[in-house]
């Protein structure tokens, strides 16, 4: 059984098919790229195991669980966890306040114990900061700690997404484009870093558009184009499909 | 690793002076009675502390990002469920006092679970729709509530140790007083608990962004809801006090405009603190407003309040109140040259 | 079946509501701010209204049209210097909110709280198959009629209309029209006070008039913009309908309760459809 599933999932806005009967199967400990056109669904996939939309149709299934028709928050406790494709980020705190703010599924003790400020509370939550000062030097933020999150450059706004997201321990991250708006050089750094990642054992689930980037990174590549699967496989092999250039073909070829 | 710790819990709970000032000033208030017994005097600062209450309740279900436009229809429901526990029903004072929370809580709990599926603009609307119903049933529901007329509600029995009479809350407002003391610092306290704590924090950061917050696993209606009740249980036991301390309890006090006084009380106080905050707003705007309506101007007391609300929104940035304004004042009395007023619309979420 | 009279009072009434609702709608659709001082707006004009009448001796249409004027002068001097200078949507509907005390307390220093009449204005009854009408509920229709087929005129047939509707569509149509939004939301704002301005001076021979009579107004049209859906034009004006004549006729038959019908219709319209009976759904 795989470990993450997609089973004939469908998602129409109206009349139009962001998703058509996609079928799709993640193993454990992979990196798994989604390449397509722009409108080829490949948000609107990622929002969809993420719970941020309700598939109209078919099921997810997550460690043999059902997780399509939950909440977003009930399916980032199972483990899910997602970046966004802008820069998403608490307005106003600085980079430690907003991981310290992600930090919502590492609390282990509950509210009452924060509230009296018990040792169980006071032992978890200096085990939180070490967790946070821990992935903040994995990904090269801690110099940036005191700054304010919305003044950094873009590509360090994009690694500190990936940073809020991994402060949750996911089993799974669903990456929406890491490396937009990025030179050689950093997109390099990010793949770096998700390969890092992905040594820990956490499956990741990323959209890209760089090439270079995906063959770095994933060990499959899936292909999207107007809702539906068009290519599946090795990436040296959907790179080199007919329908996959085609799909491309008067967009962005890299 | 542990001064890392430190310094980041310290930042997140700077307060607005330390603790050993406001200790001094805490004692200075629990002596007033001492140094006046002017009626008028004590009245209005057990009022000023009824209103800080209901501000901090505002100001709590605000932390979420929610804008109550009907928080003194919760004042209205647990000053009526104590005045109809003891008057209607004969029940004896302390358990009705101590039921009247409960039960503005439970409503506002039933209803925030239905209402707070819609969020923004929505969640104001119906607020402003509840305290109007809650408003015109107390008004029109003559069998209970006995209308306009009101209910006459009895003061607090006389508190007894080994046959000596302690306290008697007929002799006059210094009991009221202390009661008024208790519940503030009872508030305080609880409030001040939340904010510091990691469900001030999951407020804040659903406050601060939903969506992404929802993405990291908090669930938004689960807090919205808990900051909602807790808001309505203690606005309720401040209206209790409320409805006991004037003797009589009518649907006149409450509504719409009340709901929005509390909103100003608790915005000119500064959001950024939960507690010092709305008490600040509430000394101004309560006393001010005392003072202010016996200068037999009608109209000037609102056009006041409105007008230092609207200058203050302009002239402060968002979120920053008497209470940030404050805190400048203390560090240019140290000298210490840090202005805070550049960071405040972050740290206001605390 | 209530008499002809219940019903004549509920269209008064739902004109009134319906033409403050749809200046609030207005401004809301292309400011998104609700402007919770509107209903003082109203005030302020239900009184330009009754000095012009009384102490100028002017016409009564042409008071109409001068508290419309002078209310919209008011209006965008808000915007200008208030409204424009804050830049969170929260903190625009709080200083909305303290414009309420703002005017009202002005008004009650200037004007005094007593309550004031125009009932001369159009004296006389027309006696219509046993149930009488006064010519002043007759007027508040026609006048209503007037200013709201001016607006159509306005919204259809000028390029600042079609602008305007333009924009309430699609926030980022503006640029193409090349209208510039600075502008345009100056203009909506002025057209949507006056609207409030003209609605009082309108209603002023019929109801008494003070300085706290915005407040009811305000909450009917807040509840009318919420029955016809938040932002849409043409839901504002059939809620303004609705509620007018849900308002006299619930009332004729329960009395005081029919308030407390109308918030919990509202309540439970936004839990259950939030883009209201006649909003388009999902913008």
């Amino acid at each position: 059984m795989a470990y993450l599933k997609l089973i004939n999932v469908s998602k129409h806005f109206g009349r139009l098919a962001a998703l058509d009967d996609i079928n799709l199967q993640v193993e454990k400990g992979e990196v798994i790229g989604v390449v397509g056109p722009n409108g080829s669904g490949k948000t609107t996939l990622i929002n969809v195991i993420s719970g941020y939309h309700h598939p109209t149709g078919g099921m997810v299934f997550f460690d043999d669980r059902k997780t399509s028709g939950k909440r977003p928050d009930q399916i980032a406790k199972r483990g899910i966890v997602r970046t966004f494709q802008s820069n998403v980020l608490y307005p106003g705190l600085t980079v430690m306040e907003s991981m310290m703010m992600s930090s919502y599924l590492q609390y282990h003790s509950n509210n009452w114990q924060s509230f009296f400020r018990t040792n169980a509370w006071k032992s978890n939550e200096e085990q939180v900061v070490g967790w946070v000062i821990e992935l903040m030097t994995m990904l090269d933020l801690i110099d940036d700690m005191d700054s304010p999150a919305e003044g950094l450059s873009h590509g360090r706004q994009r690694m500190l997404g990936i940073a809020m997201a991994m402060v949750a321990n996911p089993r799974i991250l669903l990456l929406d484009e890491p490396t937009t708006g990025m030179n050689h050089t950093e997109a390099m750094f990010v793949v770096d870093k998700i390969n890092k990642i992905n040594a820990q054992g956490i499956t990741v689930v990323l959209i890209e558009h760089n090439m270079k980037v995906l063959m770095g990174l994933a060990s499959r590549v899936v292909c999207l184009s107007f809702g539906n699967k068009i290519a599946d496989g090795l990436p040296e092999d959907v790179m080199n499909q007919q329908e996959v250039v085609e799909a491309y073909l008067g967009t962005e070829v890299i | 690793m542990r001064n890392i710790f430190n310094r980041f819990v310290r930042s997140y709970h700077r307060s607005a002076m330390p603790g050993y000032v406001a200790g001094v000033l805490i004692i200075i208030v629990f002596f007033v009675p001492l140094f006046t017994n002017s009626v008028v005097l004590l009245s209005s600062l057990i009022l000023t502390g009824i209103w800080a209450i209901a501000a901090m309740g505002f100001t709590l279900v605000l932390r979420t990002g929610q804008f109550s436009l009907g928080q003194s229809a919760f004042m209205a429901l647990g000053g009526y469920a104590s005045a109809i526990f003891t008057a209607q029903l004969d029940l004896p004072f302390w358990p009705s006092f101590f039921l009247s929370g409960l039960v503005a809580g439970t409503i506002a709990f039933l209803i925030g679970l239905v209402v707070l599926r819609v969020g923004g603009i929505y969640f104001s609307i119906i607020t402003l729709s509840i305290g109007e119903i809650v408003r015109i049933l107390a008004l029109q529901w003559e069998p209970v509530t006995r209308g306009s007329r009101g209910i006459i509600t009895s003061a607090p029995p006389p508190i007894t140790l080994y046959g000596h009479q302690l306290v008697n809350f007929d002799a006059g407002p210094v009991p009221y007083f202390y009661f008024m003391l208790c519940l503030v610092a009872v508030t305080g306290l609880v409030f001040r608990g939340i904010g510091g704590s990691r469900l001030g924090r999951t407020f804040a950061a659903i406050a601060l962004n939903p969506v992404l917050a929802e993405h990291q696993g908090m669930h938004l209606m689960k807090y919205r809801v808990i900051a909602f009740t807790v808001a309505g249980i203690f606005t309720g036991y401040a209206g209790a006090l409320y409805a006991h301390f004037l003797s009589v309890m009518t649907p006149l006090v409450f509504g719409l405009w009340q709901s929005i006084l509390i909103l100003i009380t608790s915005i000119v106080g500064g959001i950024g603190a939960l507690v010092a905050g709305p008490i600040l707003g509430s000394i101004l705007i309560h006393n001010l407003g005392e003072y202010l309506s016996r200068l037999n101007t009608p109209g000037l007391q609102s056009f006041l309040f409105g007008s230092v609300m609207v200058v203050m929104i302009l002239a402060l940035p968002q979120g920053a109140g008497l209470i940030d304004v404050w805190k400048i004042f203390w560090r240019w009395v140290w000298r210490e040259k840090k202005s805070e007023l550049d960071t405040v619309s972050g740290e206001a979420e605390y | 079946m209530p008499p002809v009279e219940i019903w004549v009072d509920g269209l008064t009434q739902s004109c009134i509501f319906m033409t403050m609702a749809f200046g609030m709608v207005l401004v809301f659709s292309i400011l998104g701010i609700l402007n919770w001082a509107h209903g003082q707006l109203f005030m302020l004009g239900a009184f330009v209204a009754f000095y012009a009448i009384t102490a100028a001796a002017i016409p009564f249409p042409v008071g109409i049209l001068l508290g419309g004027l002078l209310v919209a002068a008011l209006g965008i001097v808000i915007k200008k210097f208030v409204i424009d200078r804050i830049g969170n949507e929260l903190y625009i509907g709080v200083a909305t909110l303290a414009l309420i005390f703002t005017l009202e307390g002005a008004a009650t220093m200037i004007f005094g709280s007593d309550d004031r009449g125009l009932a001369a204005v159009l004296p006389g009854v027309y006696t219509m198959a046993g149930s009488t009408i006064s010519y002043q509920k007759l007027a508040v229709i026609a006048f209503t009629l007037v200013v709201m087929a001016a607006m159509y005129f306005v919204l259809n047939r000028t390029k600042v209309g079609l602008a305007i509707r333009a924009v309430a569509q699609e926030p980022e149509a503006a640029s193409l029209s090349g209208i510039s939004t600075q502008r345009l939301s100056l203009i909506v704002m002025g057209i949507g006070c006056a609207l409030a301005g003209m609605a009082g001076a309108i209603m002023s021979p019929i109801y008494p008039i003070n300085p706290f009579i915005g407040r009811a107004p305000m909450i009917m049209a807040l509840l009318a913009i919420v029955i016809g859906g938040l932002g849409s034009l043409r839901g504002a004006i059939a809620g303004g309908l609705i509620l007018g004549f849900l308002h006299s006729v619930i009332a004729y038959y329960i009395s005081y309760l029919s308030e407390v019908v109308l918030f919990i219709l509202v309540i439970l319209i936004l839990l259950v459809k939030p883009q209201g009976l006649f909003g388009e759904s999902a913008k």
